[in-house]
């Protein structure tokens, strides 16, 4: 009897009190830091142009074709205006005749001659006029003597 | 009069969509942009619509607006400086491709020096650096 008792007294000993806890409350404070902290870091680290290129002067010494076209020299105003081997055009005029050379030879060498005015944005739109009109063989020259036709 | 002093329970503010929308500007940031390359804060490039994609040469010269070069952070070089640091690269007669990254506002003269400067050196290929822009459907010039 008596060790039954204290068999019992000891059972109501083990049993622990203990407090109902809560459930503890995840910090998201350093999570959002280190999102915030990403999101600066691919914002400042990232381009959103997208860059792309245009040829100022082929590879040397990639052609020489003895059966070349006659080169067309196209001179280019400070103001946009464009000469095709002397004879003033429009731009639209400019793309026709273009297109035309292109179709007759295909590897057609245009030499382009700005003046020393004219800005590079103004050099560039020509650039994309021509190789819209399917110009493939595009060089930037000072003077007509420069050009090295070994070249293309 | 009576007032009622209770201590109103503060309730937490929900964060769960505020981490959601962060962690979509994460994805459209990483989506949308490319990493940074060695271009220059101060020069603007000209708009091009040609979609060739862009890929740096051995070597990036810079011509400012003011028709001032700068290579490798060396600024306010005239032509004949960039032709030195370039023969410093070796790159002179190696037929090696070289990238110009020219403001739109330079000038032909500027970049007809180069091109003429990059010739007697021997640099095989010269590639203007530009930005891609889309042409304008229905107008024209």
């Amino acid at each position: 009897m008596i060790q039954a008792a204290r068999a019992a007294r000891w059972l109501d000993k083990m049993q622990l009190e203990r407090p109902n806890r809560k459930p503890a409350f995840m910090g998201l404070t350093p999570l959002i830091d280190m999102i915030f902290l990403l999101l600066l870091f691919f914002l400042l680290g990232s381009d959103f142009i997208r860059f792309t290129q245009s040829q100022l002067a082929p590879p040397r010494g990639t052609g020489g074709d003895d059966g070349m076209s006659q080169v067309v020299i196209i001179a280019l105003a400070a103001n946009g205006n464009v000469q095709w081997n002397g004879a003033t055009l429009t731009h639209d005029g400019l793309s026709r005749k273009a297109g035309d050379a292109v179709a007759r030879d295909a590897e057609q060498l245009f030499v382009v001659m700005p003046e020393g005015k004219a800005a590079v944005q103004t050099i560039v739109s020509l650039l994309d006029q021509l190789q819209s009109a399917g110009a493939k063989q595009v060089t930037l020259e000072q003077d007509i003597f420069d050009i090295d036709l070994s070249d293309f | 009069m009576k007032i009622d002093y209770r201590k109103r329970e503060i309730k937490s503010i929900d964060l769960l969509p505020l981490i959601n929308v962060v962690f979509l500007l994460i994805l459209f940031v990483l989506i949308a942009g490319r990493p940074t390359t060695d271009h220059p804060k101060a020069v603007q490039v000209a708009a091009s619509a040609q979609e060739t994609d862009y890929s740096a040469g051995r070597l990036a010269v810079n011509l400012h607006a003011d028709n001032s070069f700068s290579v490798k952070s060396r600024d306010g070089l005239t032509i004949g400086e960039v032709k030195a640091a370039i023969e410093e690269t070796g790159l002179a007669d190696s037929g090696a491709m070289v990238t110009l990254i020219a403001d739109r506002d330079a000038t032909a003269e500027a970049l007809l020096d180069f091109r003429k400067a990059m010739a007697q050196m021997g640099i095989g290929e010269i590639r203007l650096k530009t930005k891609y822009e889309a042409p304008v459907s229905g107008g024209g010039r």
